[in-house]
């Protein structure tokens, strides 16, 4: 019997559908468990946050108590949206991302059970341990010693899990994406234990522990979150719209820039301190060198969306990795110019540099996060978003509050930087100076926090099978027209 | 020198070799394996027969868009 070219069609769609829906089922499990618990540090973290932000302009808030003070809870909520938050969020994209792009099941699941808990058992452990004082002080690597043992672990499992997918995979092209997360698993173990060694194991001595202090703590933005994000996004925008990606040839160098330049940049934290000239040089030259990366990317980006900007109107997960990508353009152009020692000398130990990290750790990675959890757990779980009203809730708030946070510390931060420099102004009038940008930014906090309450919320539901089955289509911010 | 700073000074250039080593390799391996031969079919890698290039996966059925 013949069979005709539409019916091989179907049938070759149906064998992929197939494939895609084997695939997904193999990793539901753990990609839902490091996704879950991602959701809960991100709430956690959020009140820690809103505490330490309150802190700054109700100085005498619980000051009876050790465990909420400004340092810790500050500390606390670092860990737990950083190692917990983005990190867990970053796995489950890896885990995700990997097995669909190289067309792989994941192998023994249980593993990577074992290595969710290891690493919550670690955020834990470091949230509760900096809270009741055992952080230390050494900014992005504050958990307690007892802390990180299980973070490596859970980190081995996970990089060997990622590579052992890719070592399985039957594609055999290596999309750009693939490139990024590879260096990401790579990448974060190796910056990770190094730091760990040098820092506390066996202690560099003097001014060598600042420096390897702030190429860690640089390096996690860049070679962790950054590869995970950027990856992320260069799968969802071409996949959403269905259009392949404007230069993939660009989107390679723009990874291969990215590898070369990146880890030099961390030296710009300390101009001005007591290093060696040259090494906060080479920093500045590495930092103003990742233009390159970014213009690839941003590049890429844009030009992949021409003509498809109508649909950020009707899909949560592109508008969010949109305004993360856009995002990355902004905080790696902003980064670069403030490794130029003139503006460094301004910006320094102000609330200028507070915005800019969130400007990358959330507008950017956070914002792309999401966008890949509302394009992927309905996937995996079958079930669409239960409600467009927490979406659109979510979105508002997290789009609003970052920018309103963003603009306050800003402007606050580059005139403490200005009034700090000036030896004639007293610094009772900088704090006073400050206080409404403070205000502005628990403010802010409040709404992201109100986002994150909705999107847990989504999350939630959704898991709990309150959604409709994804036979039909997704759940729009605004339901589209119908065609006539 | 004493035998921490033999270590630290082993973990450093240790670690350049490794980083610099293993991106040398990939690049190597990437280059042998024809994965930089053809941009137009990578950019395509992503899409399949029943997610195909023109089709949007964030559907909009019966949308006028």
């Amino acid at each position: 019997m013949a069979v005709t070219v539409a019916e091989m069609s179907q049938h070759d769609r149906a064998k992929s559908a197939a494939e895609r829906a084997a695939i997904d089922a193999s990793c539901r499990g753990p990609v839902l468990v490091f996704a879950s618990s991602a959701v809960f540090w991100l709430l956690a973290g959020s009140m820690l946050a809103l505490l330490a932000s309150v802190k700054l302009h109700v100085p005498y808030l619980f000051t009876g108590s050790a465990e909420l003070t400004f340092g810790r809870v500050r500390m606390a909520h670092l860990q737990a949206v950083g190692i917990g938050w983005a990190s867990l969020a970053s796995v489950a994209a890896c885990l995700w991302l990997m097995c669909r792009l190289s067309r792989a099941e994941l192998i023994y699941p249980k593993m990577l059970y074992l290595a969710g808990a290891l690493w919550n058992i670690g955020v834990s452990l470091a949230v509760v341990g900096i809270i009741l004082g055992d952080g230390q002080s050494v900014e992005w690597l504050d958990a307690p010693p007892y802390a990180p043992p299980f973070f490596v672990a859970a980190l081995g499992i996970v990089s060997a899990w990622t590579v052992a997918v890719f070592r399985r995979r039957r594609e055999p092209h290596l999309y750009v994406t693939q490139w990024y997360l590879l260096g990401a698993v790579f990448w974060f173990p190796w910056i990770y234990l190094v730091a760990q060694f040098m820092i506390f194991w066996s202690p560099a001595v003097g001014v060598v522990q600042p420096i390897v202090n702030w190429w860690f703590g640089h390096n996690v933005l860049g070679l962790w979150f950054t590869p995970v994000a950027v990856g992320t996004a260069y799968y969802l925008i071409p996949k959403i719209i269905g259009r392949p990606v404007h230069s993939y040839y660009l989107s390679i160098i723009g990874f291969w820039s990215l590898a070369l330049f990146y880890s030099w940049a961390g030296m710009h934290h300390l101009i001005g301190g007591p290093i060696p000239a040259w090494l906060a040089t080479a920093s500045t030259v590495g930092s103003m060198m990742m233009f390159i990366p970014v213009i690839a990317v941003a590049i890429n980006h844009h030009m992949t969306l021409l003509g498809h900007f109508h649909r950020l109107r009707y899909s949560p997960a592109l508008r969010f990795t949109v305004f993360g990508a856009i995002s990355y353009t902004l905080v790696s152009f902003q980064g670069s110019l403030m490794a130029l020692k003139s503006v460094s000398e301004t910006v320094h130990f102000t609330h200028y540099i507070v915005a800019h990290a969130h400007l990358g750790a959330y507008a950017f990675v956070t914002m792309i996060m999401f966008g890949l959890f509302y394009y992927m757990i309905p996937r995996l779980t079958g079930r669409e978003w239960a409600s467009s009203v927490l979406i659109r809730i979510h979105f508002w708030c997290a789009a609003v509050g970052i920018t309103t946070y963003f603009v306050a510390l800003s402007i606050g931060g580059w005139w403490q930087g200005r009034m700090m420099n000036n030896p004639d102004v007293p610094f009772a009038n900088i704090v006073a100076y400050l206080l409404p940008h403070w205000l502005t930014r628990t403010l802010a906090g409040l709404m992201l926090t109100i986002g994150h309450v909705a999107f847990a919320i989504s999350f939630v539901m959704n898991l709990a099978g309150w959604g409709k089955q994804r036979s039909g289509g997704p759940t729009f911010f605004v339901e589209p027209e119908k065609k006539t | 020198m004493t035998a921490v700073d033999i270590a630290l000074f082993a973990t450093v250039v240790g670690s350049i070799v490794l980083f610099g080593g293993a991106a040398a390799l990939a690049l190597g391996w990437a280059f042998r394996d024809g994965q930089f031969d053809n941009f137009d079919q990578g950019s395509k890698s992503i899409f399949g027969p029943d997610e195909p290039v023109g089709e949007p996966t964030d559907a909009f059925p019966g949308a006028n868009l």
